[in-house]
């Protein structure tokens, strides 16, 4: 997920390492991160000379701890002479290309999305998912590919406030494009993924319809957009736009939108209708020296249980539906992964992406910008 | 590195003691930045293919132009507004008795210490559209709507003039304080008005100074990064974000490094032709 690979969460990540509560290697990790040092120098590290140790990189703070109770811990419980050590510095597709690259792969299993496994694969960047050990069945079709298998779900969603327009609140992105019946600023992030669907949404495409999509139509939902709307490029920027009453509707990580709601006691809402579901999923860079132990730990972490685990933790969605089991109907409330949430979503098109991000990303930046 | 002139003759000799001396400053220099940076230009020629292609987009991608274009734009609105009003600044702390002086120094002094980072979020907070700019204005009914301040151009000028005043101010007092008052005077009694004073005496003499701080406020305007970004709205695109976005996101280093050796170009471009008019040196207070 580079949406969360921003400033904020360096230093998120940077005072989460420092705290003492962390074992030496993660203030390694992390200092090598605030300094902006190459990750090639993490060989340097001692511990890396020990090969039973697998490294699981993913996005740092809640994360790191959520990933440990739920993935870790059952884990090394079963295989007592193993090790998992978390990285919470974020796998970046430029982190990647260059650990590769060089030759020096120290990282095991990368926490990332499914239209980045389907980019980079194809380039050699990535071990091939070994479905003899891990169970595809135990996922969505389109949540398992060839270079990677979904761990969570995540969803961009409307977002609003429930108390602006008395007692009205939108409830589609045609709601959000009225700008005379929802009158106040919107907020949408500056990259495409979500950005562009809502547009295209709005402008009546129906779900089947979105894909491939139609840049132009898109971007001029959004050149209409745009007085009216903030682009937010940090996450938690948004996050904050809304919290401080900057920003009255628009769209937001569902991870994001919870927390706003119990901040604010339910002055923000979110819907999942239209919503945009995407499937983060583990990856295995090309040359990973962890061998069956990544499969077994990967095969592991499919267990509904503690996936459920991990909603509760800090909000990411089971990635297997089986888990909706082991939730009561409050926490199926906030699962995007729950059957009837995840319905009313669109799926968001990992091929399309694969091929489109980077022009799409470009274009939407110059559309946007005055 | 001492210049020869300020040497006595006898001393000569032992000058290679002082390029010891200087010698680690110099490697680091050499190593952390010359070598980085000739990697900078390299790159601009060499990626994805040798060549000149990355520099035709400066005239065939209207997507590179518009950056420009905005680019330009805003790092010239906001010198007219730094020299604007760090002129009345300048003007009232050369009136001023010392105690006032030190104290208004203080004031322009003070912003600098303060993280750009902090200042953005600080103007966010305050221009927004619930932020106490607009909710006065409001109370005392002067506005019905709250007022677009913030995360659009209004807000990135206003960021990155609150930037650039210490810059203006200083520079333009430095300038300021070697002017002959006596001249104004003069000028009085010889008939004058004020305004005329001010206008044919005044404003002439402190050429140098306006010309030096534009310059000045210009250059660094153009390389803004953090303010626009957060003030922006994310629609306000100048050039060192769009470097940002093609070295972190789109991974088109050769775009990259061509618009930041082109913007470098610019800068020693403007200070040469700034040090045909004046004399840098001693402007910047060397």
């Amino acid at each position: 997920m580079s949406d969360m690979s921003d400033r904020q969460g360096d230093i998120e990540r940077f005072v989460q390492n420092t705290e003492g509560k962390v074992y030496s290697r993660r203030v390694f990790f992390g200092m090598c991160a605030a300094l902006g040092v190459a990750p090639v120098a993490a060989r340097l590290s001692p511990a890396m000379a020990d090969q039973k140790e697998l490294v699981l990189v993913n996005w740092g703070g809640d994360a790191v701890r959520g990933m440990k109770a739920s993935f870790v811990d059952p884990y090394v419980k079963k295989f007592p002479d193993r090790k998992v050590a978390i990285d919470g510095t974020g796998p970046s597709t430029s982190r990647i290309r260059l650990m590769v690259q060089s030759g020096k792969v120290t990282w095991d299993i990368m926490d990332r999305n499914l239209h980045t496994a389907l980019e980079i694969g194809p380039e050699g960047m990535l071990e091939k998912i070994d479905y003899s050990v891990v169970d595809k069945s135990k996922v969505r079709p389109e949540h398992a590919v060839e270079w990677g298998i979904g761990n969570y779900l995540y969803a961009m969603v409307l977002t609003y406030n429930t108390k602006k327009w008395g007692g009205e609140v939108p409830t589609s992105w045609k709601d959000v494009w009225d700008f005379k019946k929802f009158p106040g600023k919107r907020a949408f992030r500056r990259e495409p993924d979500a950005v562009l669907e809502a547009a295209l949404m709005a402008d009546g495409v129906p779900f089947d319809k979105i894909y491939p999509i139609d840049m132009k139509r898109a971007l001029d939902m959004h050149k209409k957009m745009k007085e009216h709307a903030i682009y937010y490029t940090v996450i938690a920027d948004g996050q904050n736009a809304f919290r401080n009453g900057e920003v009255h509707l628009g769209q937001l990580l569902n991870t994001r939108a919870w927390p706003l709601k119990q901040d604010t006691k339910g002055l923000y809402d979110w819907t999942w209708n239209e919503g945009v579901s995407w499937g983060a999923c583990w990856m295995v860079p090309k040359g990973a020296q962890g061998g069956k132990a990544i499969w077994d730990f990967i095969a592991m972490t499919q267990d509904p249980q503690a996936q459920a685990e991990l909603l509760k933790s800090n909000g990411y969605g089971p990635v297997n539906p089986e888990a909706s089991k082991f939730l009561d109907a409050d926490w199926n409330k906030v699962n995007p992964g729950a059957a009837e949430n995840y319905a009313k979503m669109l799926p968001g098109g990992i091929e399309w992406y694969a091929k489109n991000a980077t022009a799409a990303r470009q274009q939407l930046i110059d559309a946007l910008s005055s | 590195m001492p210049s020869q002139s300020d040497t006595p003759t006898g001393w000569r000799p032992r000058h290679g003691v002082y390029w010891l001396i200087i010698m680690p400053a110099l490697a680091m220099l050499v190593l952390l930045y010359l070598v980085p940076l000739a990697d900078v230009l390299v790159t601009s020629v060499t990626d994805p293919k040798p060549g000149l292609d990355n520099f035709l987009l400066l005239f065939t991608s209207t997507s590179v132009q518009k950056t420009l274009l905005t680019t330009l734009r805003i790092a010239a609105l906001t010198t007219f507004v730094a020299l604007l009003l760090g002129y009345v600044v300048a003007y009232a702390m050369r009136a001023a008795n010392s105690s006032q002086q030190r104290l208004m120094l203080f004031c322009v002094l003070l912003p600098f210490w303060i993280s750009v980072l902090v200042r953005s979020f600080a103007w966010i907070a305050l221009l927004s559209s619930r932020g106490p700019v607009n909710a006065g204005l409001m109370a005392w009914g002067l506005i019905d709507e709250p007022l677009p301040l913030v995360r659009n151009e209004t807000g990135v000028l206003i960021g990155m003039v609150h930037v650039m005043l210490p810059y203006a101010v200083l520079t333009l007092y430095a300038n300021m304080r070697g002017i002959d008052v006596r001249l104004v005077a003069a000028a009085r009694s010889l008939g004058a008005s004020r305004f005329q004073a001010f206008r044919m005496v005044f404003l002439p003499l402190t050429r140098p100074g306006l010309i030096g701080a534009g310059t000045l406020v210009f250059i660094l305007s153009l390389g803004f990064y953090v303010t626009p970004a957060l003030l922006g709205g994310g629609k306000v695109l100048m050039i060192a974000e769009y470097v940002a976005v093609q070295i972190n996101d789109t991974l088109r280093w050769g775009l990259g490094t061509m618009l930041a050796t082109t913007l470098m170009l610019s800068v020693l471009a403007a200070l040469w032709a700034l040090s045909r008019v004046l004399d840098v040196k001693r402007l910047f207070g060397a």
